[in-house]
């Protein structure tokens, strides 16, 4: 392969080596199933209390219903994906449908994506203030609240339960907003981490529940026919004054699961996942599709079912109605301060499930955005990086402007955020159902599962289960659109809004990319390979690589240029296109890696190179995230250093730490190399990465000289080396970090890593007893046969 | 019989057919997921 510099080729342009496989750290499927049901399973905080307050007493069992046909949707998922790895809404419809219903379908899914952040934060804020009522309450009843007080609200003290959950909302809302806009690495640990905690709440809820239905007794919710089902004034919408729902038995089940099928929103995560699946990829997708659908099942499912059964009908639709869960918390056996501390509890993790779906809101969001501007559905303005934190700013801003906006026009009403949210969540599955469907027929590809049962008649394949599926969802879509008048109006008018939006940035692109087309053709030749190869960029091992995000900031490359002679050493400038979550992972076209910004970016770094007459190799690689992508490239590579600019918001060691991180997740055998960070005034930190040998400082080097010193007096010990104290003692460090003494020794690394760094050695050096005067005997060691490390005392006390 | 109502009925119908159609998923899946849980053989826990 011919070498990728800024020399010209044949035809006078600079080759790009374009990656189009993401950098990806794979995950198992338990954290996977974390991830989503941080998203699924905070509805079981709202989905069976909104269910009531449209339908009555018996909205249980649509929600268990709903639960239950989760699992069939969740097969629907499984085999898009099993024939594409990104087999998310967007993918699948313009596969299938073309791109307008593509489009059409990805506004639907945004609207389901931008209205779980408000669900979510008003939620969240119910359950708070339910708490700090019901706790002013109880202290009230026990004379807690002073009578001046009880005056000045005249009776007892109560916060505004709506107000308190939009600010709550706004507040949170706000928080995440910040987070992303400084580019927040998405963890599946911490995922793991909130769903273990509710995991613990789910198991000590259902165990004190069935407790005391044993204890006082309950009766199962009336089951889900006509006669039991209670319309709201609000729950028929359109149909309010029609004969039709109290007409049609099947009807009044279908409009009873539209009011219910919110409870399964969260499963297009699903799809997200599946990239950063371990192997066997689909094997695990199954696991993970098989985790979620059971926890759901009994999370949601069942608390909907047992608070029913639990809280008095009137205490539950006037008190409990927006946070059902703290009401079955207070309406277990036992004392009362056990119930209050358990409410806590329940609120907390509320809290931390509710709050981490308003940041999925933000970051799905923001994937799929990015995901359908890979493709110029969004205009490339919209993807500007921010000068400081490199992230898409413009989307968030977008995406919390309508958040915050839906949460002040709703006004803390769960009950209309629920009802409006539901349309996305059903019409976005109607539409990849559909596109399925389609690609039963259409699709050649690969395609390694499908959903049963299947027949064939005359050699044609009928998809019964893919169709049942869709028949369901299609059924309970359209009747959805005449019963919930404001979920309907609300989410058509945000779709053509949208849709109008792609449909017009498309148009604007197609125009932009050929003009930016033409120019690229004339500047750059773009070679696109698959993954990093050494081979395949045409450098040889030991190179330089010089990480770039913004064309202002190239000072690191001129000072890599300055002294480093490219015809000794290959200089190789990358740059990360971070690609976020729920974007695509593979086949990304090199139009979608190389926009004019990173030909902006790329023109620049060319010049650089001119400058200085020398060569330089380019490349564009995708990752979820740039020091990953670093690592990565620099191992694949066979990179002896890096060298990299000053962060904007990470000090030299924070970054040298991240690199060092992303490094360590790389798989052995693994190379070392150097990172150099500089900084704008000149100054160049050093860094090793991976295990090297330490920089000692010279007070280390005369402790553990005056150690060997006062050991090889000790008899039989004459021919010990330094480097045997220094096995020694990490031998001993090891041991005593592993046992008794580990939290002795953590507290105080931690203090002297707080105090600046103070050396703990200097001062134990002093404590060492000035060596005695030698007794007669020859030399043995005079440090000339020390490990390395060079002693200003080095053989001249011996 | 109005157009409403043969439509509400056709609903009626997709709704109907759906359900049973995703009842037989759901077991045929069902089985199979039981497989994938007891098939330890290649599980990546991390």
């Amino acid at each position: 392969m011919s070498s990728t510099s800024n020399a010209p080729t044949g035809n006078n342009r600079v080759r790009i080596v374009v990656a189009t496989s993401v950098m990806l750290t794979f995950i198992s499927y338990w954290r996977a199933a974390a991830v989503i049901l941080n998203d699924l399973g905070s509805s079981a905080f709202y989905a069976g209390g909104i269910a009531e307050q449209a339908i009555g007493k018996s909205a249980p069992w649509f929600v268990l219903g709903v639960m239950l046909f989760a699992f069939a949707v969740r097969a629907v998922y499984v085999e898009s994906c099993s024939m594409f790895v990104r087999g998310g809404v967007y993918r699948v419809v313009k596969e299938a449908l073309g791109g307008t219903l593509a489009k059409l379908s990805v506004s639907a899914l945004m609207f389901d994506y931008i209205l779980t952040g408000p669900v979510s934060g008003v939620s969240a804020g119910q359950y708070i203030a339910g708490l700090i009522n019901d706790t002013i309450s109880i202290a009230d009843v026990h004379g807690l609240i002073p009578s001046a007080v009880h005056h000045l609200f005249h009776g007892t003290p109560q916060v505004g339960t709506n107000a308190t959950a939009v600010v709550f909302a706004i507040a949170v809302t706000l928080y995440f907003w910040w987070e992303n806009i400084k580019g927040i690495e998405e963890s599946s640990e911490k995922a793991l981490w909130v769903m273990q905690i509710t995991t613990v709440m789910v198991v000590m809820l259902l165990g004190w529940s069935f407790f005391t239905l044993l204890k006082v007794g309950g009766h199962l919710p009336p089951f889900p026919t006509l006669a039991n089902i209670h319309y709201s004034d609000t729950s028929l919408g359109f149909w309010k004054h029609s004969k039709l729902p109290h007409m049609f038995g099947i009807l009044g089940l279908i409009i009873g699961f539209g009011h219910s099928v919110l409870a399964m929103s969260g499963e297009e995560s699903l799809a997200q996942v599946y990239r950063e699946l371990a192997h066997p990829k689909l094997k695990n997708l199954k696991r993970t599709a098989i985790v979620i659908g059971v926890y759901s099942f009994v999370f949601t499912g069942l608390v909907s079912l047992l608070a029913v059964m639990l809280i008095p009908d009137d205490v539950r639709t006037k008190v409990y109605s927006d946070n059902l869960i703290a009401g079955l918390a207070m309406h277990m056996v036992g004392p009362q301060v056990l119930r209050l501390a358990f409410r806590v509890f329940v609120v907390v993790v509320g809290f931390l499930i509710l709050s981490g779906a308003v940041n999925t809101a933000i970051v799905g969001s923001n994937g799929v955005l990015n995901r359908v501007s890979e493709d110029g559905v969004l205009a490339d303005w919209f993807r500007r990086p921010h000068k400081k934190y490199g992230t898409t700013y413009r989307i968030i801003n977008l995406i919390v402007g309508l958040q915050l906006f839906t949460i002040i026009v709703s006004w803390g009403n769960i009950y209309t955020l629920g009802e409006a949210y539901a349309f996305g969540v059903v019409w976005s599955f109607v539409f990849k159902t559909v596109s399925m469907l389609v690609l039963r027929y259409r699709y050649k590809g690969e395609r390694n599962w499908k959903v049963p049962p299947n027949f064939h008649i005359f050699g044609i394949e009928i998809p019964i289960g893919l169709a049942s599926v869709g028949m369901v969802l299609l059924s309970t879509a359209i009747v959805n659109l005449f019963t919930k008048s404001v979920a309907t109006v609300s989410g058509l008018i945000f779709s053509v809004i949208f849709f109008a939006i792609f449909t017009f940035s498309e148009r604007v692109n197609r125009r932009k990319h050929a003009h930016t087309a033409a120019q690229m053709k004339e500047q750059f030749q773009l070679q696109q390979a698959e993954s990093v190869e050494r081979e395949t960029v045409g450098i040889r091992p030991g190179n330089v690589l010089v990480p770039v995000r913004d064309y202002n900031t190239l000072n690191h490359l001129k000072w890599v240029l300055e002294r480093t002679d490219t015809h000794e050493q290959d200089v190789v400038v990358m740059t990360a296109r971070i690609s976020q979550f729920g974007a695509a992972a593979y086949g990304l076209s090199t139009e979608q890696m190389f926009s004019d910004y990173e030909q902006t970016l790329f023109t620049r770094a060319v010049s650089v190179a001119e400058s200085f007459g020398k060569k330089i190799s380019l490349l564009v690689v995708p990752a979820r995230d740039s020091w990953s992508a670093i690592a990565q490239t620099a191992h694949n590579l066979d990179s002896s250093g890096v060298v990299t600019g000053l962060s904007s918001k990470m000090t030299t060691a924070e970054q040298a730490f991240a690199l060092g991180s992303a490094w360590e997740a790389i798989p052995e055998p693994k190379r070392q190399f150097v990172l150099q960070i500089v900084q704008t005034d000149g100054i160049v930190d050093t860094f090793r990465i991976g295990p090297h040998t330490p920089t000692m400082k010279n007070e280390d080097v005369v402790l553990l000289h005056r150690l060997w010193l006062n050991v090889t007096r000790e008899p039989g010990l004459e021919n010990i080396h330094h480097h045997d104290i220094l096995t020694e003692a990490l031998t001993r460090f090891a041991h005593d970090y592993g046992a008794r003494d580990r939290d002795d020794i953590v507290k105080e690394l931690r203090r002297h890593n707080v105090a600046g760094g103070a050396l703990p050695v200097r001062r134990i050096a002093d404590q060492i007893p000035t060596v005695q005067p030698k007794p007669v005997r020859p030399s043995r060691d005079a440090g000339s046969r020390d490990d390395g490390a060079s002693s200003p005392k080095s053989g001249s006390s011996e | 019989m109005s157009l409403s109502v043969i439509l509400v009925k056709i609903l009626e119908y997709m709704f109907v057919a759906g359900w049973v159609g995703s009842a037989v998923v759901l077991v045929l899946t069902g089985i199979e997921d039981v497989g994938t849980l007891l098939d330890r053989e290649d599980e990546h826990s991390h």
